[in-house]
């Protein structure tokens, strides 16, 4: 039942936000071609946007990564966590400290600055 | 600056919002003449706000084909004007703005090419009129073979100085290349600069209309670093400024709030040699003591000395330009106490420079050298903090020679 | 049954996000006219104004964008508010979606907001909107995070990722005071993924309004809306997981939830029109070198707290 009210929730939300973008627009012809070029302050671009982008802070994504997976382990961690008492946090304590080091590593490299 | 000048009365209009994109405009105000060749891009700009649109000329004559949008010729009637119009197209009972151009893709390219791409090969050709970015060069910082998007922007962006045209090339969000193809317009300055060349004027008043003019500066700086009601401070404070105005309270807000330490990254370092080419604050606050007043005898019984500082980043040149503002004020406030003039006529120090037998000229064209491996909003507010622009030779007052600038307003209720 | 189960928690859930996201238009309206810029108009009125003008606008396009994206992602993202705005537990029995995982919910909402937002940016197929999205990349990796080790402490006391354990763990003190970095620094990541005031990379000025510089009319008003309706739903979670959500003397629980959420989205309307905007690098060093180990401190407080 839960799920299915978010479900519901989720659909008439989605709708509403289509319906509020299509219903004023259905009849609207595409606007003309100067209309649609980008604005740059009245200059041109030479290409389209869409492009081989370089993205600047892609070593700081897969720190990312390593920290997603130890999120995984937190839920469930979370949740036990009183009833195991010092074990818990032994052992969260180890894994955190093995990522921390792993952060001030990145931040000696410089992984954070644009690259 | 007159555009300018329109533009600091609205933004301390209420129901008037500034914004930073044509798309979220209802009406164009065109303040000041347009030079022709600025037509096409005018007629760009006019073309991308979406229907209904309406058009508002300020001392302007407005293009061919918008004969009959509003003109308006006096500043103090210009916040009812907008109002007027953005609540004419929206009950409907003002049709919008015509398009100027005609509706046409920027290249032809439908139905040529294997994928109707509109050319040869996978990427060849013009899809919906441009090609794809295939320009590869290796990158500045690390030396990754990327695309890089080359692009025309100007001479009508807000947070450009008004007239002023670049052609840029990026890579990701960093400035691979930058050069500046129009200059922009040149700035008025307040008439007792001006007078200051002929005769002695009071300290007192020039004082003044420089710590108004560096307020001024702070007060576009500000909005675009995303501290509106700061900046609106700065403005209503060079409003209202007297001898006893006082900047601690707007220094101190800047401090709390993050502007120094957080927003500005102390980028945009000028060398000495670029330094002394830009001139004026700038230069000081790169740790030159360049400053004509040291000449003037009556500046040394006041004691002056230049203020520096020695970083010369964007950090530099705002601390530069809040000490400058203070250091003025307490000046004014020494000099009407014994009533001194000038001593020295035939040279001035503008808040734009020195300007001895010549005036302060455009010093855009450095930015080439300048902005290249700096991140976009980086490089924005290092421009924000510079002050290149040349200075014209009419004064402000004078409306018939006011320079051009183009800006969107949007009103809201 | 039905009624109980279904079809009152969604017209709340709904209701909420809708009069939520005009409160928090009028509100920033008030919070600019306490802090000294001129108002013309009623703030009750103004905004309905404004979404009427957006609705008289056309829609701009552009020359090639990604359309069903583009129209999309507003709506995507405004789905995502109401459904992290489903989890919050508004009394003991009216919850709209009461899961046993309902954190970890609330976590995925946080991921796909910058899905969405990215999308936004991106599907225009124009530079700055483009600039707009990779930025808010770079600031949604980094804030997840910290948003994620604050939610665990919270989660540790009640041993559960339940809200409305969260919640009841809060009979005696609420996790303010118990956890007293844990608010501060979830308040921070609700600036984030409503991309507002200081960390607006996203839609910035620089950009010439970013992944929105190309939208208007209809999309852009679905677009304000959604950021509006994710910063009620996230002042639902903060008041939830720190403020202890429905309970309090005197008043029926949903009303507390409702002053408290107010006084959420207060403080983030104040600290936006404050602050200055943070450069993309500044905010990602900041992220990970002093507030990921002030999350860190933040659980370690919680853990000890919860022992």
């Amino acid at each position: 039942m839960e799920l299915l009210t978010l479900l519901v929730i989720l659909l008439l939300s989605l709708g509403a936000g289509l319906a509020v973008q299509w219903w004023p627009m259905r009849r609207q012809p595409l606007p003309s071609y100067p209309q649609r070029a980008p604005f740059l302050g009245g200059g041109l671009p030479d290409t389209h946007a869409w492009s081989r982008y370089h993205v600047r802070y892609y070593p700081m994504t897969l720190l990312l990564i390593a920290f997603e997976m130890e999120m995984m382990f937190m839920y469930p961690w979370a949740v036990v966590y009183v009833e195991k008492g010092m074990m818990a946090v032994m052992e969260m304590g180890m894994f955190l400290a093995i990522l921390s080091v792993g952060i001030v590593y990145a931040w000696r490299e410089g992984v954070f600055h644009w690259q | 600056m007159h555009g300018e000048a329109v533009l600091r009365q609205l933004a301390l209009a209420p129901g008037i919002e500034r914004v930073d994109s044509p798309r979220h405009a209802s009406v164009l105000l065109v303040a000041g003449g347009i030079p022709p060749y600025l037509h096409e891009e005018l007629r760009r700009v006019h073309d991308q706000l979406p229907q209904p649109c309406a058009t508002l000329w300020f001392r302007s004559e407005p293009l061919l084909g918008l004969e009959s949008a509003t003109r308006i010729d006096e500043l103090d009637d210009l916040p009812r004007a907008l109002i007027v119009l953005h609540r004419e197209l929206m009950s409907g009972r003002r049709g919008s703005s015509p398009r100027l151009l005609p509706d046409q893709p920027p290249n032809p390219w439908e139905g040529l090419g294997d994928f109707g791409q509109g050319g040869e090969g996978m990427m060849g050709g013009t899809p919906y009129g441009r090609p794809m970015a295939m320009n590869m060069h290796d990158d500045i910082r690390d030396g990754l073979t990327l695309d890089s998007l080359t692009f025309r922007l100007g001479p009508f962006f807000p947070a450009l100085p008004p007239g002023m045209k670049a052609e840029i090339t990026l890579q990701g969000d960093l400035i691979q290349t930058w050069s500046t193809q129009l200059v922009p317009y040149p700035v008025s300055l307040d008439a007792v600069f001006l007078d200051a060349l002929q005769r002695p004027v009071p300290i007192a008043e020039l004082e003044l209309a420089r710590a108004r003019e560096h307020l001024h500066r702070l007060f576009h700086g500000l909005r675009l670093a995303g501290l509106e009601r700061l900046g609106r401070q700065a403005l209503q404070l060079a409003n209202t400024l007297t001898l006893d105005s006082r900047v601690d309270g707007l220094r101190r807000r800047l401090v709390r709030c993050g502007f120094f330490r957080l927003s500005l990254s102390g980028r945009g370092r000028l060398t000495e040699e670029q330094a002394r080419k830009i001139g004026g604050f700038a230069a000081r606050a790169t740790g030159l003591d360049d400053d004509l007043r040291s000449e003037d005898a009556h500046y040394r019984r006041l004691g002056f000395t230049p203020v520096t500082q020695a970083a010369g980043d964007t950090r530099a040149r705002w601390q530069q330009t809040l000490a400058e503002i203070e250091q003025s004020l307490v000046l004014a406030k020494q000099a009407v106490g014994q009533d001194l003039h000038t001593s020295e006529t035939g040279s001035v120090e503008t808040p734009h420079g020195p300007w001895t037998d010549r005036r302060p000229e455009d010093a855009s064209r450095l930015l080439g050298d300048l902005l290249p491996g700096l991140e976009w909003g980086e490089a924005l507010a290092t421009i924000a903090s510079l002050d290149l622009a040349a200075v014209s030779e009419w004064p402000l007052e004078a409306w018939a020679a006011a320079p051009r600038v183009a800006s969107h307003e949007a009103r809201r209720a | 049954m039905i009624w109980r189960e279904l079809i009152l928690p969604v017209i709340v859930v709904l209701a909420a996000l809708g009069i939520g996201a005009y409160v928090v238009a009028v509100l920033d309206r008030l919070i600019a006219g306490t802090l000294g810029m001129p108002q013309t108009g009623s703030a009750w009125q103004a905004p309905l104004a404004r979404g009427a003008w957006l609705l008289t606008q056309t829609a701009n396009a552009t020359e090639a964008p990604d359309w069903r994206a583009w129209r999309l992602a507003p709506a995507l993202y405004l789905a995502l508010a109401a459904t992290g705005l489903a989890v919050v537990p508004w009394s003991e029995t009216l919850v709209a979606t009461d899961l046993a995982t309902s954190v970890v919910l609330w976590g995925s909402v946080e991921a796909l907001a910058t899905v969405v937002i990215f999308l936004h940016g991106w599907s225009a197929n124009a530079l700055f909107a483009l600039i707009g999205a990779y930025r808010y990349v770079a600031l949604g990796l980094s804030y997840i995070l910290v948003s994620m080790f604050v939610l665990i402490g919270v989660a540790l006391p009640a041993e559960s990722l339940q809200f409305t354990q969260v919640v009841v763990s809060q009979a005696e003190l609420w996790n303010v005071i118990r956890q007293p970095l844990g608010l501060p620094l979830l308040l921070i990541v609700g600036l984030g993924m409503t991309f507002w005031g200081p960390l607006n990379l996203a839609d910035s000025a620089d950009l010439a309004g970013g992944t929105a510089s190309e939208v208007s009319g209809p999309p852009r008003l679905v677009w304000d809306l959604a950021r509006a309706a994710m910063l009620v739903a996230f002042s639902g979670v903060a008041a939830s997981a720190f403020l202890g959500g429905w309970l309090g003397p005197w008043l029926p629980g949903p009303l507390w939830l409702v002053l408290k959420m107010l006084a959420v989205l207060a403080m983030l309307l104040l600290l936006g029109r404050l602050l200055p905007r943070l450069p993309p690098e500044r905010c990602v060093i900041l992220m990970w070198v002093v507030l990921l180990p002030l999350a860190f401190v933040d659980l370690v407080w919680a853990g000890a707290a919860a022992l």
